[in-house]
């Protein structure tokens, strides 16, 4: 368990690839900023979807070896959403480039969305670390809860800001399904012949 | 709390999912046309630069030219134009519809 643990690290850099990627990409002038706010926010989106899902899988196929992994490393992965979350931000600023078209549009459905999801990341991510979690004890647990509105408002987003819901769709759907597994799970009596 | 959020996010992207936009992929489709018949992408943007629309992109979807940019109002949209006529068909703004051809 100790070297999958110590593996930390290795999981960290994984979850930096995609970044390094767009960042050459954007480099070499092969991606404009329109498009990363695109791949910055999917990403985001895939990981935090990632995060939640991992809880409800183990509920869904009983614990294996990678899913514990992840699981014990699973802050990394919503650091990581986070992560991907500011470079959309960031990209979104650069492509706006000036505050007048940025305040023109914040009430707009796909990006009021957006923001809000963001504003709810933030004590998320501002608590992964093991200091806040001694020091909010059985509180983080709630702070952490705030992932599911947050996923809600990005579901919206998405589907908003891309005027289609297809991608956002197959994206949700195995987390939609799986927390709808384990909610109902104390609803399906196993004394049922 | 621990089942209660879990319970209305399911409930909330179940709802949410179907009928968030009206449309289901992309925001409108045009009518099959041969392809013969269409003008380019570079008559709309020019037709477009001088109404005085900034074009940042433009590509083929449902049908129709889909172009990104700025309209002369200053407005950052998604628009949409016959590839034929190049008429003007719909314009949004981050999920906000500016405007909308009747019959799309």
């Amino acid at each position: 368990m100790r070297t999958i643990s110590n593996n930390q690290y290795l999981l960290g850099l994984i979850l930096a690839i995609p970044a390094l990627g767009l960042g050459l990409g954007y480099w070499q002038g092969q991606i404009d900023s329109m498009d990363l706010i695109q791949q910055t926010g999917e990403w985001s989106a895939r990981l935090m979807i990632l995060a939640m899902l991992l809880s409800p899988l183990v509920a869904a196929i009983g614990r294996r070896k990678w899913l514990t992994f992840l699981l014990f490393h699973r802050r990394w992965i919503g650091v990581a959403a986070f992560g991907y979350a500011v470079l959309h931000l960031c990209f979104y600023l650069i492509d706006m480039g000036n505050l007048d078209d940025i305040l023109a549009e914040w009430l707009a459905p796909g990006i009021w969305t957006g923001w809000a999801a963001m504003v709810l990341m933030l004590p998320l991510a501002l608590t992964s670390n093991d200091l806040a979690m001694r020091w909010l004890k059985a509180g983080w647990k709630r702070v952490q809860r705030l992932v599911y509105p947050s996923a809600v408002l990005v579901l919206l987003h998405w589907v908003w800001v891309h005027n289609s819901i297809t991608a956002a769709f197959l994206h949700f759907l195995p987390l939609v399904i799986l927390t709808l597994i384990r909610v109902l799970k104390p609803w399906m009596s196993p004394l049922k012949p | 709390m621990r089942r209660f959020l879990p319970a209305l996010f399911v409930a909330t992207a179940m709802v949410a999912l179907p009928t968030a936009p009206a449309h289901a992929t992309g925001a409108i489709t045009c009518k099959p046309t041969p392809q013969s018949r269409w003008k380019s992408q570079d008559a709309l943007k020019a037709q477009l630069t001088k109404q005085g629309w900034t074009v940042r992109k433009s590509k083929v979807d449902g049908g129709c030219y889909e172009v990104y940019g700025t309209t002369p109002e200053g407005d950052r949209v998604e628009a949409y134009f016959h590839p034929v006529t190049l008429e003007k068909l719909y314009v949004a703004r981050r999920g906000e519809v500016l405007f909308r051809k009747k019959g799309y």
